[in-house]
């Protein structure tokens, strides 16, 4: 399979620059996740790379070779788009066959070892009991896995693969998710993967590249982006609930450095923290900055716990299997805090006043660069 | 705000004869937050429209407070309904849209305007008050539409799937505040969905429904710790609980795999008598079942993990056992842990969280 590159690639749709030179290089036996929110580019990036969208300026490199020029069939690449795309009037068997008949791959297999691909990979996807449907017969989870298995069916140069998964419940696609990346592993094949969906970015990932209206925001190993997000941006797009962020004001009384939100939270900051706190404040002339952090590192009590510790009313408690979460509100908007079954459960009311501990190793500060209310 | 009592309640569609709900019978208690979960197909949508009044009942009775309420339509029985489809409408402003239900029931204009304050207060909608449907992002619309059901106390509050297909970044919010809605304008609220995060995030008791038929009743923490049977034992979790071929050896021990490679687990409680000797099927869910490095005890069961689906806070493992070729096993352990690929590991279970099965049937739970 082959390493792919791209070179300072922009797409622009009229004025609009849909793609803003990007680089990037997936090695070989990669795989690698463009994850951002819709109309970020994701799409667009894989369909310049299978050479379906021209690009308008820049290059794209397979093993080296600058494959700009040449056309889809020539990439040698396979693609499973979140729209099917199957072939209505052609059996689940023979959409996925068809890649392996294609003359171009002269593959010339026998009856007998088509059939064993086949029934390998749709065995693999669960789908082994529908190779003789029609594909109008069958559920969207069930097209999405056909339509995965002819993307997988064949060994190319790269496997693209957009938001192939989509379209399953959240227990298949739990399964399928370990599947493909024990496919993957298995063949060591280079796969570039986009999702919207930060639990598949980090699951299935060797690498994740955060694209934020056509740019890089931040490229790096699961690991890194989960525990060193670079903006509020990429902290709000990973977790459910997704990292909490609290705008506050940074007043100095003391000696000491404060975190302030009004009166409800007055929080000592922590010496290591204060450069990446002068960092988010930088360019804003004021005092304003952005506080982050997830909601498995706030601990709750009923007790003062830390000098740090602030108390504020619990708006909501939802639950999960072993845990619950405990929502608090804040000049209007909302954060998140995760109790543990084990660190002792405790039946928190609604209303209840709580005393909240932040975590200032997991904590962050951020310049302001996203909304925190959705803007019509 | 009205208890609500299903009694013996059936939907046969007359066309093919096709029974979408049977026998069905139980209780949503005044001012309760209820889930009725199940998978697609299963009869919950049957038993959603037959509480609106949207469709008839085919045999049994539904009562409001008591009151048989078979014969009553939408109106009559005074329901509020909110749908994962939004349902507004596009050419009254945010406002008329939530004073809509109080206008249609004839209410004062300064009541209306009393009511529809409060609950966009509730629900931050105070400054689009002005604007139209059209112009709204998705989840201002559907805090609009939830404004719309929550604006005045009908007997039942009907939820239809409102959130599951929403953004991960709001879903959050949205949950928490229906929550806080329930909570604060005391309502009897009933909540459909095939999704089970979200009914064991938002509610205080499930239903669950399958293959037209009721499998099991009971708060978040009944269901995990002791399903009815194995359909529900799956339902309900993710990753969904691992069933094991097991042979139980005698009254406190199952044994896995064949000889030479065979481990025993111990299990607290007893089976029903008869099984000493049998396959049973046994059933540990990801979150209870432990990873160890080291051996711990003789009968920890080894494995070499396959794949680590990393969560952020959590990973989920893929292990196989040593002792049952093909046997994959899902763990949730701490991400901190860091195991990594074709890593040697072994597993135990608290003797607690051990549930059997024989086929469907549960014979063994907490």
């Amino acid at each position: 399979m082959a390493e792919v590159t791209l070179e300072n690639v922009t797409k622009l749709y009229g004025r609009k620059r849909a793609v803003n030179g990007i680089n990037l290089t997936c090695k070989e036996g990669q795989f690698l996740s463009i994850f951002g929110p819709t109309g970020a580019g994701k799409s667009t990036i894989l369909k310049m790379i299978a050479g379906i969208e021209p690009i308008s300026s820049g290059r794209i490199l397979f093993n080296g070779k600058a494959v700009n020029d040449l056309p889809p069939q020539e990439r040698n690449v396979s693609m499973a788009f979140e729209t099917y795309n199957l072939y209505p009037h052609m059996s689940v068997y023979d959409n996925i066959a068809f890649p392996l008949r294609a003359p171009r791959w002269g593959l010339k297999l026998t009856a007998k070892e088509e059939r064993r691909r086949v029934e390998e990979i749709a065995t693999f996807l669960g789908i082994g009991e529908l190779l003789e449907r029609l594909p109008q017969h069958l559920s969207g989870g069930q097209k999405q896995r056909v339509s995965l298995s002819r993307a997988l069916v064949r060994k190319p140069e790269v496997y693209l693969l957009d938001e192939p998964i989509a379209h399953l419940d959240a227990r298949l696609k739990f399964s399928t998710q370990s599947l493909l990346k024990e496919f993957a592993s298995t063949y060591r094949s280079t796969i570039i993967y986009v999702t919207h969906d930060y639990r598949e970015a980090l699951a299935l990932s060797d690498r994740i590249l955060v694209l934020r209206k056509g740019v890089i925001e931040q490229e790096g190993s699961p690991e890194e982006i989960y525990y060193s997000p670079v903006s509020d941006f990429v902290g709000r797009l990973i977790g459910e609930p997704p990292m909490n962020l609290i705008d506050g004001v940074v007043v100095e009384k003391d000696g000491t450095t404060l975190f302030t939100v009004g009166t409800s939270i007055v929080l000592p900051v922590r010496d290591s923290l204060l450069p990446s706190l002068r960092k988010s404040m930088q360019g804003n002339g004021n005092r304003l900055t952005r506080l982050g952090i997830r909601c498995e590192h706030i601990r709750l009590s009923r007790e003062k716990g830390s000098a740090a510790a602030f108390s504020l009313p619990v708006y909501a408690i939802v639950h999960e299997a072993e845990s619950s979460i405990v929502t608090f509100e804040l000049e209007n908007t909302f954060f998140f805090a995760r109790t543990r079954q084990e660190a002792g459960f405790a039946d928190y009311r609604v209303t209840e006043k709580l005393w909240l501990d932040f975590d200032q190793d997991s904590m962050f500060f951020f310049p302001k660069t996203i909304e925190l209310s959705e803007k019509a | 705000m009205s208890t609500v009592d299903l009694d013996k309640v059936w939907k046969i569609y007359p066309r093919g004869n096709v029974i979408g709900v049977k026998d069905l019978t139980f209780t949503i208690k005044d001012k309760e937050f209820v889930a009725i979960l199940g998978p697609s197909g299963g009869g919950k949508s049957s038993t959603l429209r037959m509480l609106a009044g949207l469709e008839e009942i085919s045999r049994g009775e539904i009562r409001f407070d008591g009151q048989v309420v078979n014969a009553m339509g939408p109106a009559e029985r005074n329901i509020a309904l909110a749908f994962e489809s939004y349902a507004l409408y596009q050419r009254l402003s945010v406002y008329e849209n939530i004073a809509f239900p109080l206008r249609a029931r004839r209410m004062k204009s300064a009541a209306v305007h009393e009511k529809v304050m409060t609950v966009s207060k509730l629900l931050d909608l105070t400054d689009l008050l002005k604007k139209f449907p059209p112009s709204l992002a998705g989840g201002q619309q559907q805090r609009v539409s939830l404004a719309r059901a929550f604006v005045r106390q009908p007997n039942l509050t009907l939820l239809d799937e409102p959130i599951s297909h929403m953004d991960q970044r709001v879903r959050a919010e949205i949950r928490a505040r229906i929550r806080h809605l329930h909570d604060e304008m005391k309502n009897t609220t009933v909540y459909v969905t095939h999704d089970q995060a979200e009914a064991v995030s938002l509610c205080d008791r499930l239903v669950i429904i399958n293959k037209a038929e009721l499998q099991q009743t009971g708060t978040v923490e009944e269901i995990w710790n002791r399903p009815a049977n194995r359909f529900v034992a799956y339902f309900v979790g993710e990753p969904s609980m691992n069933f094991i071929t097991a042979r139980a050896q005698n009254d406190v021990r199952l044994s896995v795999g064949a000889p030479p490679n065979a481990r025993s687990l111990r299990f607290e409680g007893s089976l029903p008598q008869g099984y000493v000797g049998r396959d049973v099927t046994l059933g540990l869910r990801p979150q209870q079942l432990k990873v160890h490095r080291g051996l711990q005890e003789l009968n920890a069961l080894p494995g070499i993990v396959r794949v680590v689906d990393f969560l952020g806070e959590t990973s989920v493992l893929t292990i196989s056992l040593e002792a049952q070729a093909g046997l994959e096993l899902k763990s949730v352990v701490a991400a901190t842990e860091r195991y990594t690929v074709g890593e040697k590991v072994w597993l135990t279970a608290d003797p607690k969280a051990i549930h059997v099965f024989d086929g469907e049937a549960v014979i063994l739970t907490r």
